[in-house]
């Protein structure tokens, strides 16, 4: 069973995807969610989706674009799509999350459109919706590696500026930081993770390995340094036992993976309440 | 003369809704003045330093800060800067009181450099400093509210600011570390002839250490050292707050 990840191509190219997914979503996801946009990436996932319509859709009008995978048209509508929110951010400065579902809807309804433009598609639509293992393709992988390391040497190499400009934008401007410039870069990084993760957990849930793994290390983070940590920790174990199960089971990838992220959450609720209560239960004994 | 490090010359300024809330001010701190600016609430105070540091564009007049003109200002570096309401919001943030002074570090470091050893103990320095060398390593989320703002007073500092702009610094603040915290920035002045410029509404405490007073309402109506603002302090803040204030002033 176990032996089956090394034989096949297409199961060995999931693995690695995934191991990747589960280090550069939570690490991102931890910058989105402490500067509350946790529902950005569900804005994105919906233009991202989109774009591989409207790949889909000139792919099979136009013979020229047969060979272009619609994963870039997603990636090119997820940057597109990203520097709109940062836009619409500045318009609304007090309701910023209002860009969010503009974004999604405008997303979901060109989606839509497209499809109905397209009278439905023969390729499978829903293992971009869902995600799907047998899908994962060496291009795929590629895409996801050079994305991967463009955000990891982002996060290297820019670390402290953006944790300042996450944790105090005015600050971090009087500091001398190019907040926009800054701003603007983390956007397309997390525009370009969500169009490449898209294959493996699926656009409609992506944003769940982005933000539920750093829900369950905010528990317990002692730092900020800790809250990227243990959220890639949970986001690593939520990924590989779900494409274990997704390939024991027959299920789908995106899915599974998502259960079992929200499995380490439920475990890391009960111990960190477990843990209170037993540190409660012994100061009473003493007393 | 010594050098100046703000120049506002006939500086006004208006909000989007049209309404004045600066108008003319012409105003200069010197290298070492210690300035503490006054006024009731709503009179434009930390707008004004909002414009200080840039982060509002003059409507008309000039900012210079160190002779440059603030739109063409690069060296942050140099500005050290507490917010009112700092700690506002930022409770349930994930980080230390370490992480968070050090990202008063990011200017001075500079980009696509990682913060080192010496860089941290730079950090717990100047933790230790405001008294919270015991809370290092503690979440921001764990600290009072006077603790917090303390955390607010360190970042500021940590990058050795040669200009310091300190909007009610000291809210909630208790008195006894209130007394402390002027003693170390008068001690910071001394060390390393730091300007600064304070909003406290605790006029009388803040008159006891600064040495140059501004009193603001739209316009400057008072400029000048503490002394004679001491000798002509019911005069002025009467003129500017009206009769309520002067029972205030008199408990002083
Ligand atoms: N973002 C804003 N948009 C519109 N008007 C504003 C804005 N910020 C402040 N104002 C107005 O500008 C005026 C000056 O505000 P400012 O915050 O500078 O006062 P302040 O002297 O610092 O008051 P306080 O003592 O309460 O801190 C007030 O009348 C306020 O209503
Ligand atoms: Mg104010």
């Amino acid at each position: 069973m176990l032996a089956d990840w090394w034989q096949y191509d297409f199961l060995r190219y999931t693995l690695f995807s995934g191991i990747l997914i589960g280090l550069i979503c939570p690490i991102l996801g931890t910058f989105l969610i402490v500067r509350r946009l946790s529902m950005m990436a569900d804005g994105l996932s919906h233009v991202t989706l989109s774009g591989v319509a409207a790949g889909m859709l000139l792919s099979k009008k136009i013979a020229f674009f047969g060979a272009v995978n619609p994963l870039f048209f997603g990636m090119l509508f997820s940057v597109v799509g990203s520097l709109f929110i940062e836009r619409l951010r500045k318009v609304y400065k007090a309701y910023q999350d209002l860009a969010i579902p503009i974004i999604l809807s405008a997303g979901l309804g060109l989606f839509t459109v497209l499809v109905s433009i397209a009278d439905g598609f023969n390729t499978d639509l829903y293992s971009y919706l869902f995600g799907k293992i047998v899908t994962v393709s060496r291009e795929d992988l590629y895409a996801l590696i050079g994305v991967g390391a463009v955000v990891l040497g982002t996060v290297f190499f820019l670390y402290k500026e953006l944790f300042a400009v996450s944790f105090d934008e005015e600050h971090a401007r009087v500091s001398g930081v190019a907040r926009k410039t800054i701003n603007l870069w983390f956007m397309v990084l997390v525009a370009l993770t969500i169009a490449a993760s898209m294959r493996i957990v699926g656009v409609l849930l992506i944003s769940a390995m982005i933000t539920i793994p750093v829900a369950a290390s905010l528990q317990i983070a002692g730092s900020f340094r800790q809250a990227i940590l243990y959220a890639t920790i949970f986001a690593e174990i939520s990924v590989l036992s779900g494409l274990y199960f997704a390939y024991l089971l027959d299920w789908a990838s995106g899915g599974t993976i998502v259960l079992m992220a929200v499995l380490v959450l439920m475990v890391v609720l009960a111990s960190k309440k477990t843990g209170a209560w037993i540190r409660r239960m012994r100061e009473e004994n003493r007393a | 003369m010594k050098e100046s490090v703000v120049r506002l010359s006939s500086l006004s300024f208006q909000y989007e809704d049209g309404k004045k809330i600066l108008d003319h001010i012409n105003f200069n701190m010197e290298k070492g003045d210690f300035v503490g600016l006054v006024g009731p609430n709503g009179s434009g105070k930390s707008t004004l330093m909002k414009l200080i540091l840039g982060l509002l564009p003059p409507k008309e007049g000039t900012v210079e800060l160190f002779g440059t003109p603030v739109q063409k200002f690069r060296d942050w570096t140099k500005i050290g800067y507490v917010a009112q309401q700092a700690a506002h919001g930022t409770g349930g943030f994930p980080a230390t009181v370490k992480e968070v002074v050090a990202s008063g570090l990011v200017g001075k470091v500079g980009l696509f450099r990682r913060l080192k050893r010496e860089h941290y103990e730079k950090v717990a320095e100047v933790v230790k400093r405001v008294g919270l060398g015991e809370k290092l390593n503690d979440r921001i989320g764990k600290l009072s509210g006077g603790q917090l703002q303390r955390v607010f007073i360190a970042r500021a500092l940590v990058a050795d600011p040669e200009l310091l702009i300190l909007d009610e610094p000291t809210v909630g603040v208790d008195q006894e570390s209130i007394e402390q915290f002027y003693g170390l920035l008068r001690s910071l002045k001394e060390e390393n002839e730091l300007t600064m410029m304070i909003v406290s509404h605790d006029v009388g405490v803040m008159t006891q250490w600064v040495n140059k007073v501004a009193c603001l309402q739209r316009g400057l109506h008072f400029h000048g050292t503490a002394d004679e603002f001491a000798h002509n302090q019911d005069k002025i803040l009467q003129s500017m707050y009206g009769d309520a204030i002067r029972v205030l002033a008199h408990h002083h």
